[in-house]
Protein backbone atom coordinates (compact mmCIF):
# COMPACT_ATOMS: atom_id res chain seq x y z
CA UNK A 1 0.00 0.00 0.00
CA UNK A 2 1.76 3.23 -0.98
CA UNK A 3 -0.86 5.96 0.19
CA UNK A 4 1.13 9.56 -0.42
CA UNK A 5 1.57 11.70 2.86
CA UNK A 6 0.55 15.00 1.60
CA UNK A 7 2.92 17.95 2.61
CA UNK A 8 1.34 21.43 3.21
CA UNK A 9 3.63 24.45 3.31
CA UNK A 10 1.80 27.79 4.86
CA UNK A 11 4.00 30.54 3.53
CA UNK A 12 5.20 33.59 5.85
CA UNK A 13 3.10 36.64 5.76
CA UNK A 14 4.84 39.26 3.56
CA UNK A 15 7.51 38.45 1.44
CA UNK A 16 10.36 38.23 3.35
CA UNK A 17 13.24 36.90 0.88
CA UNK A 18 15.26 34.78 3.34
CA UNK A 19 11.74 33.41 4.39
CA UNK A 20 10.37 33.43 0.71
CA UNK A 21 14.11 31.61 -0.41
CA UNK A 22 13.53 28.70 2.24
CA UNK A 23 9.91 28.24 1.25
CA UNK A 24 11.15 27.44 -1.68
CA UNK A 25 14.00 25.71 -1.64
CA UNK A 26 12.17 23.49 0.95
CA UNK A 27 9.11 23.14 -2.15
CA UNK A 28 11.34 22.17 -4.82
CA UNK A 29 13.40 19.07 -3.16
CA UNK A 30 10.25 17.90 -1.80
CA UNK A 31 8.54 17.74 -5.28
CA UNK A 32 11.55 15.00 -6.26
CA UNK A 33 10.71 13.69 -3.21
CA UNK A 34 8.66 10.15 -4.54
CA UNK A 35 5.51 9.33 -2.02
CA UNK A 36 4.80 12.68 -1.03
CA UNK A 37 2.23 15.58 -2.10
CA UNK A 38 3.22 18.93 -2.03
CA UNK A 39 1.40 22.31 -1.87
CA UNK A 40 1.67 25.74 -0.88
CA UNK A 41 -1.01 28.17 0.98
CA UNK A 42 -0.64 31.55 2.42
CA UNK A 43 -0.31 31.82 5.99
CA UNK A 44 -2.51 29.36 8.07
CA UNK A 45 -3.55 31.98 10.25
CA UNK A 46 -5.00 34.32 7.72
CA UNK A 47 -6.90 31.68 6.23
CA UNK A 48 -10.67 32.39 6.55
CA UNK A 49 -13.29 29.93 6.43
CA UNK A 50 -14.25 30.13 2.88
CA UNK A 51 -10.25 30.67 1.10
CA UNK A 52 -9.28 28.13 -1.30
CA UNK A 53 -6.19 26.83 0.61
CA UNK A 54 -8.66 25.87 3.71
CA UNK A 55 -11.16 24.04 1.83
CA UNK A 56 -7.88 21.94 0.07
CA UNK A 57 -6.79 21.80 4.16
CA UNK A 58 -10.64 19.96 4.87
CA UNK A 59 -9.96 17.85 1.92
CA UNK A 60 -6.95 15.95 2.71
CA UNK A 61 -7.54 12.72 4.37
CA UNK A 62 -4.86 10.68 5.83
CA UNK A 63 -1.85 11.46 7.50
CA UNK A 64 0.05 15.15 6.93
CA UNK A 65 3.05 17.07 7.62
CA UNK A 66 2.60 21.13 7.97
CA UNK A 67 5.35 23.18 7.16
CA UNK A 68 4.86 27.02 8.87
CA UNK A 69 6.02 29.80 10.43
CA UNK A 70 4.48 29.61 13.78
CA UNK A 71 4.93 27.02 16.76
CA UNK A 72 4.37 23.28 16.36
CA UNK A 73 1.00 23.32 19.66
CA UNK A 74 0.02 26.69 17.55
CA UNK A 75 -0.34 25.17 14.36
CA UNK A 76 -1.59 22.16 15.50
CA UNK A 77 -4.32 23.76 17.59
CA UNK A 78 -5.09 26.59 14.91
CA UNK A 79 -6.30 23.38 12.36
CA UNK A 80 -8.04 21.28 14.79
CA UNK A 81 -10.36 24.50 15.49
CA UNK A 82 -10.71 25.20 11.85
CA UNK A 83 -11.92 21.19 11.77
CA UNK A 84 -8.82 20.14 10.08
CA UNK A 85 -8.20 17.29 13.02
CA UNK A 86 -6.12 14.12 14.04
CA UNK A 87 -3.64 12.74 16.22
CA UNK A 88 -0.10 15.03 17.33
CA UNK A 89 2.22 14.01 15.36
CA UNK A 90 5.77 14.43 17.03
CA UNK A 91 8.46 16.11 15.48
CA UNK A 92 12.22 15.54 16.40
CA UNK A 93 12.69 18.71 14.92
CA UNK A 94 13.65 21.47 17.61
CA UNK A 95 14.80 24.73 17.51
CA UNK A 96 18.09 25.76 16.95
CA UNK A 97 19.45 26.58 19.81
CA UNK A 98 18.13 24.00 21.87
CA UNK A 99 21.59 22.28 22.87
CA UNK A 100 21.03 20.97 25.91
CA UNK A 101 17.03 19.95 26.48
CA UNK A 102 17.01 18.88 30.18
CA UNK A 103 13.31 18.01 30.70
CA UNK A 104 12.23 17.22 27.11
CA UNK A 105 9.72 14.93 28.79
CA UNK A 106 6.95 17.25 30.71
CA UNK A 107 6.02 15.81 33.90
CA UNK A 108 2.23 15.14 33.89
CA UNK A 109 2.20 14.33 37.77
CA UNK A 110 0.79 18.43 39.30
CA UNK A 111 -0.58 19.32 35.55
CA UNK A 112 -4.62 19.88 36.65
CA UNK A 113 -6.67 17.35 34.05
CA UNK A 114 -7.02 19.22 30.58
CA UNK A 115 -10.19 18.74 28.50
CA UNK A 116 -8.63 16.94 25.47
CA UNK A 117 -10.11 17.58 21.73
CA UNK A 118 -13.41 17.48 21.05
CA UNK A 119 -14.99 15.03 19.94
CA UNK A 120 -13.62 12.05 17.81
CA UNK A 121 -10.31 12.39 16.13
CA UNK A 122 -9.91 11.06 12.89
CA UNK A 123 -7.31 7.89 12.65
CA UNK A 124 -4.58 9.59 11.29
CA UNK A 125 -1.07 11.79 12.22
CA UNK A 126 -0.60 15.52 11.87
CA UNK A 127 3.25 16.80 12.11
CA UNK A 128 3.24 20.46 12.51
CA UNK A 129 6.97 21.79 11.39
CA UNK A 130 8.25 24.97 12.48
CA UNK A 131 10.47 26.33 9.30
CA UNK A 132 12.10 28.89 11.99
CA UNK A 133 13.77 25.66 13.68
CA UNK A 134 16.14 25.76 11.10
CA UNK A 135 17.63 27.73 7.85
CA UNK A 136 18.66 24.94 5.59
CA UNK A 137 16.01 23.19 3.30
CA UNK A 138 17.83 19.13 3.90
CA UNK A 139 16.66 19.59 7.36
CA UNK A 140 13.26 19.74 6.26
CA UNK A 141 13.23 17.67 3.50
CA UNK A 142 15.09 14.85 5.91
CA UNK A 143 11.96 14.79 8.80
CA UNK A 144 9.66 14.38 6.14
CA UNK A 145 11.09 11.57 4.89
CA UNK A 146 11.46 10.72 7.97
CA UNK A 147 7.77 11.14 8.80
CA UNK A 148 7.01 9.67 5.83
CA UNK A 149 8.48 6.80 7.20
CA UNK A 150 6.90 6.62 10.50
CA UNK A 151 3.62 6.79 8.70
CA UNK A 152 4.41 4.21 6.52
CA UNK A 153 5.06 1.62 9.16
CA UNK A 154 1.85 2.62 11.39
CA UNK A 155 -0.30 2.32 8.34
CA UNK A 156 2.04 -2.02 7.83
CA UNK A 157 1.10 -2.39 11.28
CA UNK A 158 -2.65 -1.42 11.82
CA UNK A 159 -3.03 -3.72 8.10
CA UNK A 160 -0.91 -6.46 9.94
CA UNK A 161 -2.88 -6.69 12.74
CA UNK A 162 -6.43 -6.06 10.90
CA UNK A 163 -5.22 -9.24 8.06
CA UNK A 164 -4.30 -11.19 11.62
CA UNK A 165 -7.82 -10.55 13.24
CA UNK A 166 -10.06 -11.14 10.16
CA UNK A 167 -7.53 -13.78 8.37
CA UNK A 168 -9.84 -15.80 6.07
CA UNK A 169 -11.15 -12.88 3.69
CA UNK A 170 -8.01 -11.11 2.64
CA UNK A 171 -6.65 -13.98 0.53
CA UNK A 172 -8.38 -14.16 -2.72
CA UNK A 173 -6.30 -11.25 -3.22
CA UNK A 174 -9.02 -9.62 -5.36
CA UNK A 175 -11.25 -7.52 -3.49
CA UNK A 176 -8.40 -5.56 -1.86
CA UNK A 177 -10.00 -2.36 -1.80
CA UNK A 178 -8.28 0.86 -3.30
CA UNK A 179 -6.77 2.91 -1.16
CA UNK A 180 -9.00 6.18 -0.93
CA UNK A 181 -6.45 9.34 -2.65
CA UNK A 182 -4.80 11.07 -0.13
CA UNK A 183 -6.29 14.50 -1.95
CA UNK A 184 -9.86 14.04 -3.46
CA UNK A 185 -10.34 14.14 -6.89
CA UNK A 186 -12.36 17.63 -6.94
CA UNK A 187 -9.36 19.33 -4.63
CA UNK A 188 -6.78 17.95 -6.73
CA UNK A 189 -8.36 20.48 -9.21
CA UNK A 190 -7.62 23.65 -7.15
CA UNK A 191 -5.09 25.87 -8.86
CA UNK A 192 -1.99 26.89 -7.32
CA UNK A 193 -2.90 30.57 -8.15
CA UNK A 194 -6.60 29.78 -6.45
CA UNK A 195 -4.45 27.97 -3.32
CA UNK A 196 -2.33 30.64 -2.99
CA UNK A 197 -4.88 33.68 -3.34
CA UNK A 198 -4.16 36.56 -1.26
CA UNK A 199 -5.70 35.76 2.39
CA UNK A 200 -6.50 39.01 4.43
CA UNK A 201 -4.49 39.29 7.83
CA UNK A 202 -6.46 38.36 10.99
CA UNK A 203 -5.85 37.88 14.56
CA UNK A 204 -7.75 35.76 16.90
CA UNK A 205 -7.07 33.44 19.81
CA UNK A 206 -6.48 29.49 19.89
CA UNK A 207 -6.69 27.08 22.63
CA UNK A 208 -4.77 24.08 23.33
CA UNK A 209 -6.95 21.99 24.75
CA UNK A 210 -4.35 19.87 25.78
CA UNK A 211 -3.55 22.41 28.68
CA UNK A 212 -7.59 24.39 28.79
CA UNK A 213 -9.27 22.68 31.91
CA UNK A 214 -12.55 24.74 30.82
CA UNK A 215 -12.15 26.99 33.94
CA UNK A 216 -13.41 29.79 31.82
CA UNK A 217 -12.03 32.42 33.42
CA UNK A 218 -11.28 33.62 28.99
CA UNK A 219 -15.15 33.98 28.85
CA UNK A 220 -15.65 36.04 31.69
CA UNK A 221 -12.78 38.34 31.00
CA UNK A 222 -12.77 39.06 26.71
CA UNK A 223 -15.84 41.82 26.40
CA UNK A 224 -16.02 41.15 22.95
CA UNK A 225 -17.55 38.29 22.72
CA UNK A 226 -14.76 36.31 21.31
CA UNK A 227 -15.47 33.33 23.63
CA UNK A 228 -18.28 30.70 23.50
CA UNK A 229 -19.18 27.61 24.68
CA UNK A 230 -20.49 24.40 22.36
CA UNK A 231 -23.24 22.29 22.84
CA UNK A 232 -21.12 20.36 25.98
CA UNK A 233 -20.23 23.65 27.77
CA UNK A 234 -16.47 23.15 26.58
CA UNK A 235 -15.00 26.90 25.91
CA UNK A 236 -14.17 27.61 22.00
CA UNK A 237 -13.19 30.44 19.91
CA UNK A 238 -16.78 31.23 18.70
CA UNK A 239 -16.33 34.45 17.00
CA UNK A 240 -12.35 34.29 16.04
CA UNK A 241 -13.25 38.06 13.94
CA UNK A 242 -14.51 39.70 17.18
CA UNK A 243 -10.97 39.42 18.87
CA UNK A 244 -8.91 43.14 18.47
CA UNK A 245 -5.72 42.90 16.79
CA UNK A 246 -2.70 42.78 18.68
CA UNK A 247 -4.52 42.61 21.73
CA UNK A 248 -3.72 38.89 23.87
CA UNK A 249 -4.69 40.01 27.15
CA UNK A 250 -7.00 37.14 27.58
CA UNK A 251 -3.90 34.97 27.14
CA UNK A 252 -2.07 36.50 30.13
CA UNK A 253 -5.01 35.64 32.27
CA UNK A 254 -5.31 31.97 31.45
CA UNK A 255 -3.97 29.98 34.20
CA UNK A 256 -2.70 27.33 31.86
CA UNK A 257 -1.29 29.10 29.45
CA UNK A 258 -3.59 27.25 27.15
CA UNK A 259 -4.40 30.15 25.00
CA UNK A 260 -1.58 31.08 22.25
CA UNK A 261 -1.92 33.86 19.67
CA UNK A 262 0.44 32.42 17.31
CA UNK A 263 1.67 35.81 15.95
CA UNK A 264 2.53 37.43 19.01
CA UNK A 265 5.71 38.44 19.48
CA UNK A 266 6.73 36.82 23.22
CA UNK A 267 7.24 33.30 22.54
CA UNK A 268 5.16 31.92 25.56
CA UNK A 269 2.06 33.43 24.36
CA UNK A 270 2.80 32.52 20.36
CA UNK A 271 2.80 29.00 21.93
CA UNK A 272 6.17 27.88 22.14
CA UNK A 273 6.90 24.69 24.21
CA UNK A 274 7.25 26.89 27.86
CA UNK A 275 10.89 25.65 28.65
CA UNK A 276 11.91 25.75 25.43
CA UNK A 277 12.43 28.96 23.42
CA UNK A 278 10.33 30.76 26.03
CA UNK A 279 12.42 29.62 28.83
CA UNK A 280 15.90 30.12 27.26
CA UNK A 281 15.62 33.79 26.19
CA UNK A 282 15.96 35.64 29.30
CA UNK A 283 13.66 38.84 29.40
CA UNK A 284 16.13 42.20 30.43
CA UNK A 285 12.98 44.74 30.46
CA UNK A 286 13.36 44.96 34.50
CA UNK A 287 16.85 45.91 33.53
CA UNK A 288 16.10 47.95 30.39
CA UNK A 289 13.62 49.98 32.39
CA UNK A 290 10.13 48.52 32.16
CA UNK A 291 7.96 47.75 34.72
CA UNK A 292 7.41 44.56 37.05
CA UNK A 293 5.75 42.07 34.70
CA UNK A 294 2.14 41.12 36.03
CA UNK A 295 0.47 40.04 33.85
CA UNK A 296 -3.35 40.73 35.03
CA UNK A 297 -2.49 44.24 35.13
CA UNK A 298 -1.02 43.80 31.48
CA UNK A 299 -4.18 41.87 30.36
CA UNK A 300 -6.70 44.80 32.28
CA UNK A 301 -4.71 47.81 30.79
CA UNK A 302 -5.01 46.14 27.36
CA UNK A 303 -8.42 45.21 27.36
CA UNK A 304 -9.06 48.62 28.35
CA UNK A 305 -7.37 50.12 25.31
CA UNK A 306 -9.49 48.28 23.13
CA UNK A 307 -12.50 48.91 24.83
CA UNK A 308 -11.80 52.54 24.97
CA UNK A 309 -10.75 52.06 20.75
CA UNK A 310 -14.85 50.62 20.61
CA UNK A 311 -16.27 54.11 22.16
CA UNK A 312 -17.04 51.66 25.21
CA UNK A 313 -15.78 52.52 28.85
CA UNK A 314 -12.73 50.91 30.26
CA UNK A 315 -13.72 48.58 33.37
CA UNK A 316 -10.71 48.26 35.00
CA UNK A 317 -10.20 45.32 36.82
CA UNK A 318 -13.60 45.03 38.19
CA UNK A 319 -14.71 42.92 35.49
CA UNK A 320 -14.50 39.23 34.87
CA UNK A 321 -11.59 38.39 37.29
CA UNK A 322 -13.68 37.94 40.31
CA UNK A 323 -13.16 34.62 40.82
CA UNK A 324 -8.85 35.12 40.52
CA UNK A 325 -8.94 37.94 43.11
CA UNK A 326 -11.08 36.23 45.51
CA UNK A 327 -8.51 32.99 45.49
CA UNK A 328 -5.71 35.66 46.47
CA UNK A 329 -5.59 35.84 50.42
CA UNK A 330 -3.93 38.89 52.22
CA UNK A 331 -1.19 36.65 53.78
CA UNK A 332 1.47 37.67 55.03
CA UNK A 333 5.01 38.45 53.51
CA UNK A 334 6.96 35.27 52.69
CA UNK A 335 10.20 35.27 50.87
CA UNK A 336 9.19 35.49 47.44
CA UNK A 337 7.45 39.02 48.57
CA UNK A 338 10.00 40.13 49.87
CA UNK A 339 12.68 39.49 46.51
CA UNK A 340 10.03 41.29 44.81
CA UNK A 341 10.17 44.58 47.24
CA UNK A 342 13.70 44.39 47.25
CA UNK A 343 13.66 44.21 42.72
CA UNK A 344 11.41 47.14 43.44
CA UNK A 345 13.79 48.80 45.59
CA UNK A 346 16.13 48.94 43.24
CA UNK A 347 14.57 51.05 40.77
CA UNK A 348 15.99 49.89 37.68
CA UNK B 1 40.68 62.02 26.06
CA UNK B 2 40.16 60.39 29.63
CA UNK B 3 41.14 56.57 29.96
CA UNK B 4 37.66 54.07 29.55
CA UNK B 5 36.66 52.27 32.85
CA UNK B 6 35.84 49.05 32.77
CA UNK B 7 33.25 47.18 34.26
CA UNK B 8 34.05 43.55 35.16
CA UNK B 9 30.58 40.94 34.58
CA UNK B 10 32.39 38.12 36.70
CA UNK B 11 34.71 37.22 33.52
CA UNK B 12 33.80 39.45 31.09
CA UNK B 13 35.50 43.21 30.85
CA UNK B 14 32.20 45.55 29.89
CA UNK B 15 34.28 48.82 28.84
CA UNK B 16 32.78 52.12 29.39
CA UNK B 17 34.08 55.11 27.00
CA UNK B 18 34.77 58.08 29.53
CA UNK B 19 33.52 60.57 27.12
CA UNK B 20 29.44 59.82 26.87
CA UNK B 21 26.36 59.79 29.67
CA UNK B 22 24.55 56.93 30.63
CA UNK B 23 21.03 56.10 31.36
CA UNK B 24 20.10 53.92 34.10
CA UNK B 25 18.56 51.58 31.03
CA UNK B 26 21.79 50.75 30.32
CA UNK B 27 22.20 52.93 26.95
CA UNK B 28 24.53 55.47 26.38
CA UNK B 29 23.81 59.06 25.49
CA UNK B 30 26.60 61.00 22.89
CA UNK B 31 24.99 64.26 23.50
CA UNK B 32 24.52 66.76 20.41
CA UNK B 33 25.05 69.83 19.69
CA UNK B 34 21.17 71.21 18.82
CA UNK B 35 20.12 69.15 21.57
CA UNK B 36 19.53 65.94 19.59
CA UNK B 37 21.11 63.39 21.29
CA UNK B 38 22.54 59.62 19.63
CA UNK B 39 22.12 56.48 21.87
CA UNK B 40 23.20 52.90 21.91
CA UNK B 41 23.83 49.74 24.05
CA UNK B 42 26.19 49.84 26.54
CA UNK B 43 28.48 47.08 26.58
CA UNK B 44 26.92 45.86 29.73
CA UNK B 45 24.03 45.79 28.18
CA UNK B 46 24.99 43.49 24.97
CA UNK B 47 26.98 41.10 27.38
CA UNK B 48 23.26 40.51 28.81
CA UNK B 49 21.88 39.97 25.38
CA UNK B 50 24.92 38.65 23.27
CA UNK B 51 23.86 38.21 19.56
CA UNK B 52 21.05 40.66 18.63
CA UNK B 53 18.75 38.98 16.33
CA UNK B 54 15.79 41.06 16.05
CA UNK B 55 14.88 44.86 16.09
CA UNK B 56 11.73 46.69 15.94
CA UNK B 57 10.56 49.99 17.02
CA UNK B 58 6.81 51.17 18.22
CA UNK B 59 6.79 54.58 17.28
CA UNK B 60 7.50 56.47 14.55
CA UNK B 61 10.65 58.75 13.68
CA UNK B 62 9.05 62.56 14.92
CA UNK B 63 6.83 61.01 17.80
CA UNK B 64 7.01 62.78 20.63
CA UNK B 65 7.65 60.35 23.92
CA UNK B 66 7.58 60.47 28.00
CA UNK B 67 9.82 59.44 29.82
CA UNK B 68 10.08 55.25 29.99
CA UNK B 69 7.42 54.95 27.36
CA UNK B 70 7.53 51.63 24.96
CA UNK B 71 9.72 52.22 22.24
CA UNK B 72 10.20 49.28 20.64
CA UNK B 73 11.52 45.40 20.77
CA UNK B 74 14.56 43.46 20.63
CA UNK B 75 15.02 39.76 20.86
CA UNK B 76 18.90 37.94 21.12
CA UNK B 77 20.26 34.57 20.95
CA UNK B 78 20.23 34.83 24.59
CA UNK B 79 17.70 37.18 25.87
CA UNK B 80 14.06 39.39 24.64
CA UNK B 81 13.26 43.11 26.00
CA UNK B 82 11.03 45.43 25.47
CA UNK B 83 13.07 48.98 24.93
CA UNK B 84 12.35 52.46 26.84
CA UNK B 85 12.36 55.84 26.40
CA UNK B 86 15.39 57.15 28.35
CA UNK B 87 14.38 60.61 28.35
CA UNK B 88 10.91 62.37 27.84
CA UNK B 89 11.57 64.13 24.05
CA UNK B 90 11.11 63.09 20.45
CA UNK B 91 12.58 60.87 19.09
CA UNK B 92 14.29 62.16 15.71
CA UNK B 93 15.90 59.47 13.68
CA UNK B 94 16.60 55.39 13.79
CA UNK B 95 19.56 54.00 12.93
CA UNK B 96 18.76 52.26 9.08
CA UNK B 97 21.59 50.13 8.99
CA UNK B 98 20.92 48.13 12.62
CA UNK B 99 17.14 48.32 11.16
CA UNK B 100 18.81 46.10 8.32
CA UNK B 101 21.05 44.19 9.73
CA UNK B 102 20.87 44.49 13.75
CA UNK B 103 24.69 42.88 14.16
CA UNK B 104 26.25 46.19 13.65
CA UNK B 105 25.13 46.44 17.26
CA UNK B 106 27.39 43.54 18.32
CA UNK B 107 30.05 44.32 16.18
CA UNK B 108 30.46 48.16 17.36
CA UNK B 109 28.07 48.94 20.02
CA UNK B 110 29.76 52.34 21.14
CA UNK B 111 29.57 53.69 17.20
CA UNK B 112 27.89 52.37 14.33
CA UNK B 113 26.07 50.03 16.23
CA UNK B 114 23.98 53.23 17.56
CA UNK B 115 20.27 53.06 17.92
CA UNK B 116 18.41 56.16 17.74
CA UNK B 117 18.41 59.72 18.44
CA UNK B 118 16.07 61.68 20.32
CA UNK B 119 15.42 65.18 21.26
CA UNK B 120 14.69 66.31 24.89
CA UNK B 121 16.75 67.16 28.62
CA UNK B 122 19.39 65.22 28.91
CA UNK B 123 20.97 66.19 31.88
CA UNK B 124 19.67 63.81 34.47
CA UNK B 125 22.22 61.44 32.62
CA UNK B 126 24.87 59.96 34.61
CA UNK B 127 28.74 60.36 33.79
CA UNK B 128 31.06 57.52 33.43
CA UNK B 129 31.59 57.06 37.51
CA UNK B 130 27.93 57.55 38.22
CA UNK B 131 26.72 54.58 35.38
CA UNK B 132 30.09 52.40 36.79
CA UNK B 133 28.62 52.87 40.42
CA UNK B 134 25.19 52.01 39.03
CA UNK B 135 26.44 49.05 37.97
CA UNK B 136 28.66 47.69 40.86
CA UNK B 137 25.53 48.87 43.03
CA UNK B 138 23.43 46.70 40.89
CA UNK B 139 25.30 43.62 39.65
CA UNK B 140 23.97 41.67 42.77
CA UNK B 141 20.84 41.88 42.12
CA UNK B 142 21.03 41.63 38.37
CA UNK B 143 22.75 38.24 38.86
CA UNK B 144 19.51 37.64 40.78
CA UNK B 145 17.01 38.53 38.39
CA UNK B 146 19.03 36.56 35.35
CA UNK B 147 18.82 33.28 37.55
CA UNK B 148 15.41 34.19 38.89
CA UNK B 149 14.20 33.82 35.31
CA UNK B 150 16.10 31.16 34.47
CA UNK B 151 14.63 29.37 37.22
CA UNK B 152 10.96 30.61 36.52
CA UNK B 153 11.34 28.75 32.98
CA UNK B 154 7.87 29.30 30.99
CA UNK B 155 7.02 32.71 32.56
CA UNK B 156 5.95 35.04 30.29
CA UNK B 157 6.68 39.64 30.03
Amino acid sequence: MSRRLTVVLSQAPGKHPAKRGLEESVVAALIMEPGVEVSVVPNLYDLGPGHTGRLFLEGVAGDMVVLSWLYPRAAFWLLDRDGIKGLFGETLLKPADDDEDTDDTPTDGDKPAAIGPAGELPDRHIYTLDLRDANKPDVFVQEVRRIAAECRDRRDEKARAKAANNPAIVQLGLSVRAPEPAVPAALAAFTPEQLLAPAGRRWYPVIDYDRCTNCLECLDFCLFGVYGVDALERILVESQDNCKKGCPACSRVCPQSAIMFPEYKSPAIAGADTGAVGGLKIDLSRLFGGEPADPLAAAVAERDRELVADGRTAVGAAVGLAKRQADVPAGPKDDLDKLMDDLDALGL
Amino acid sequence: MPEPLTFHMGKHPAVLPADLRYCKNHMWCRPGAAGTHRFGFTAYALRLMQDVYFLEWAVDAGAPVPLKAKIGYIETSKAQSELYAPLAGTVTAFNPEVLADPSAINADGYCAGWLFEMTGDASDTLDVDAYYAHLAAGWDNTQRILKGQINAAGDDD
